[in-house]
């Protein structure tokens, strides 16, 4: 594998190029191709840069652990121009999860009203969808187009981290035919 | 006190649970009694058996010490629903009497703190969702909803005295974690009072199951809590099981304890990870969320899911793991490799060690006053584990001690990890050598009417617990769930006193509890 680096290294020199191929070995991410269109979309509509706030309103926290994944090494998100910020007033975008419960649903509203405009807010997960399994509790609001605007939805439960980056990809395609 | 222990009667008996109806006069005594002699408060209850019998029931479950079975104390309240409160001799009870209070509409006489628990200000008042005759009008929801919770300095505790001042954080954090409330009194950077405001992510589970039956009912129980899927639908499935009286497969047991094992390990070895980000050690919470994903990944091949999600069924199991012995071990090895690593690094980077010891201490006194489980109780010198004192699955077959630590601080708590990763990974071993008898699932009974029973086992926090109770229909009647988080919250306050508000994120992150399934 190291030799296959360097050999790629001498090439760039007398090249004039920057590029190091990914060693087969390290590819995990089975579909890296079709990730490139999810690139190419932030480049053209968020200026290679898309800031996502996580909102937990009430799920069971396997949603959350999903979005975690996406930073880890082996999924790396920030590589495609994609990062968790810390507060709504630094994002382009909510991604919401858990079915809002009741006494979540003030919260969520709140920190909706913070972010700034044009909001998008996605909903994660069959609880953000359609309240899942919770449906028809008491304590939920089944669903958080019930309580904010949703643009677009990611079933599963919880989706899979790269079913989410599959999502984020479709979500580019929508905005984009938008514009 | 002898005197008083003598006033309980015998009411039921099924399998190592013991029944106990007591006088409401004695029922105090009768409980102090027992926790005194060793026993631990494991749970405590109500019900709504005003159909059945015309009472209100609490119950108020106890592990015997040293014996595997449970004393169970029955009060039934008829007309007169107070009880005399618990809390004054065993604070552990602290909460689960102000989650009656809140659900039943049951109060407790004498206890310290009748402050709500599970409901915010604009729940109306006098509205118990666990009644079977509660409705909540449309209005009422709304209002619960919307309405901003009204600022009553009077609600939180206040710290007085020159100096003082209150730090609130949340619901909403900054990280991609769960929603809960936080107060702090700091003197300083000192955080000299914390009270935490939990609960935001009620979703009447409990309630839920009620409407669902049993079978259905596992679904529910894999999503309270999302790292501890598994366990939750084992200790779930095992009290359907017990109540109905079916014997499930060594097969199917085989299954499940394998399962048990694979998410306590990719927790722990998440939750190591994790302690990293508290300190900023970047390359150990790298290398700790790498090791997870691999294990994350190998629960997807092993099940469909990465969270084990679809295997328990009432009855035993859907899939036979087994058939994937050689992918489990080829991971194993892998992962051994890497995770001892990961010891060695952390271990040798004294910058982080030294942030974790001191931090964040939890006396064993307290511990074990406030009912504390799991990884949190044994690092405060602790001994117990659920898989031990009531050896369920195949637990009994396999070797294993409980790993204890004395000092009760963060490093403590990472050492039981490592500790209990590492016997894990023996167990899974050891667990992959044999062959196990039997069919992957059996058929399960309808419940004899007004039939109950306790369902348990160790989650990567500590003890999960479900009681279920059917109709005669065999449908559910209540189904009461206790996650390790809703034992361990209350202590996080005493574990932060005399930390630097900074230290906060680290104290949080060595116990790792779930808020939804504290606040289910
Ligand atoms: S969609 Fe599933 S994983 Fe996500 S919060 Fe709901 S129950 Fe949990």
């Amino acid at each position: 594998m190291i030799s296959n680096m360097i050999k790629q290294i001498l090439k760039n020199i007398t090249g004039k190029k920057n590029v190091i191929e990914v060693p087969d070995k390290l590819k995990i991410l089975p579909d890296e191709e079709h990730l490139t269109d999810l690139i190419n979309g932030i480049d053209r509509i968020f200026g290679r840069s898309l800031r996502i706030r996580q909102v937990d309103a009430g799920s069971c926290n396997a949603c959350e652990w999903e979005c975690t994944a996406l930073v880890n090494p082996i999924y790396d998100i920030q590589r495609f121009g994609i990062d968790f910020v810390a507060s709504p007033r630094h994002a382009d975008m909510l991604l919401v999860t858990g079915p809002v419960s009741r006494q979540m649903e003030l919260a969520l509203k709140k920190t909706y009203l913070a972010t700034p405009e044009p909001r998008i807010v996605l909903a994660c997960g069959d609880c953000a969808v359609d309240s899942g399994v919770y449906k028809g509790s008491y304590a939920v609001t089944n669903g958080v187009a019930n309580v904010i605007p949703v643009d677009f939805y990611i079933p599963g439960c919880p989706p899979t981290p790269l079913q989410i980056l599959a999502g984020l990809k479709q979500l580019m395609e929508k905005l984009s035919s938008r514009k | 006190m002898e005197k008083s222990y003598h006033r309980k009667v015998l009411i039921k008996k099924h399998l190592n649970e013991e029944y106990y109806e007591v006088m409401r006069e004695d029922f105090r005594d009768v409980c102090t009694y027992l926790e005194k002699k060793g026993g631990i408060l494991r749970l405590m209850f109500a019900t709504d058996e005003r159909q059945i019998n015309g009472t209100f029931r609490l119950y108020v479950v106890f592990s015997v010490p040293g014996k595997d079975a449970f004393s169970i104390i029955v009060l039934p309240l008829k007309d007169d629903l107070t009880y005399p409160s618990l809390t004054v001799n065993i604070p552990a009870a602290h909460w689960y009497e102000r989650e009656i209070k809140d659900m039943f509409g049951l109060f407790p006489v004498r206890h310290p703190d009748t402050r709500r628990l599970v409901f915010h200000d604009p729940f109306p008042a006098d509205s118990h969702p666990l009644r079977k005759d509660w409705k909540i009008s449309d209005e009422d929801l709304k209002t619960w909803g919307e309405v901003s919770a009204i600022k009553s300095p009077s609600d939180f505790l206040q710290v007085e005295g020159e100096g003082i001042y209150e730090i609130p954080v949340g619901p909403v954090h900054a990280g991609i974690i769960e929603p809960g409330h936080f107060r702090f009194s700091a003197v300083g950077e000192t955080i000299f009072f914390l009270e935490p405001r939990l609960f935001y992510t009620h979703k009447g589970t409990e309630k839920h199951f009620e409407g669902m039956s049993f079978s259905q009912g596992v679904k529910l129980a894999e999503r309270v809590s999302g790292t501890s899927s598994f366990s939750h639908a084992t200790a779930y499935c095992l009290a359907v099981e017990r109540m109905c009286g079916a014997e499930i497969t060594e097969k199917a047991q085989a299954v499940r304890t394998l399962l048990l094992e694979l998410e306590r390990l990719y927790n722990h070895i998440g939750d190591i990870g994790n302690i990293c980000a508290g300190t900023g050690l970047a390359l150990g919470y790298a290398k700790g969320a790498v090791i997870k994903e691999r294990l994350m990944q190998l629960n997807d091949r092993l099940t469909g899911s990465r969270y084990l999600r679809g295997v328990n069924i009432v009855g035993g199991v859907a899939k036979d793991i087994f058939r994937h012995t050689e992918d489990i071990m080829k991971t194993i090895d892998a992962v051994t490799h890497e995770y001892k690593d990961l010891m060695k690094f952390l271990l040798g980077t004294v910058s982080h060690i030294e942030r974790l010891e001191n931090t964040g201490v939890l006396s064993g006194e307290i511990a074990r006053k406030m009912g504390v489980t799991g990884v949190a109780a044994r690092a405060s010198g602790i001994n117990d584990d659920v898989r031990k004192a009531h050896a369920h699955l195949l637990y009994d077959r396999l070797y294993f001690e409980p790993h204890t630590q004395a000092r009760g601080d963060v490093y403590a708590r990472m050492m039981v990890r490592a500790a209990e990763a590492e016997c894990s990974i023996s167990m899974i071993n050891t667990l992959l050598e044999s062959s196990y008898k039997g069919e992957l699932s059996v058929a399960v009974d309808k419940a004899p009417a007004y039939s109950c029973s306790l369902g348990y086992t160790e989650t990567p926090r500590g003890s999960v617990f479900y009681w279920v109770m059917s109709d005669e229909q065999g449908k559910p009647v209540r189904v009461k769930l206790r996650s390790p988080s809703f034992c361990n919250w209350p202590v996080v306050p005493f574990a932060v006193h005399g930390n630097i508000v900074p230290d906060f994120p680290l104290c949080n992150k060595s116990f790792n509890l779930s808020y939804s399934g504290c606040d289910m």
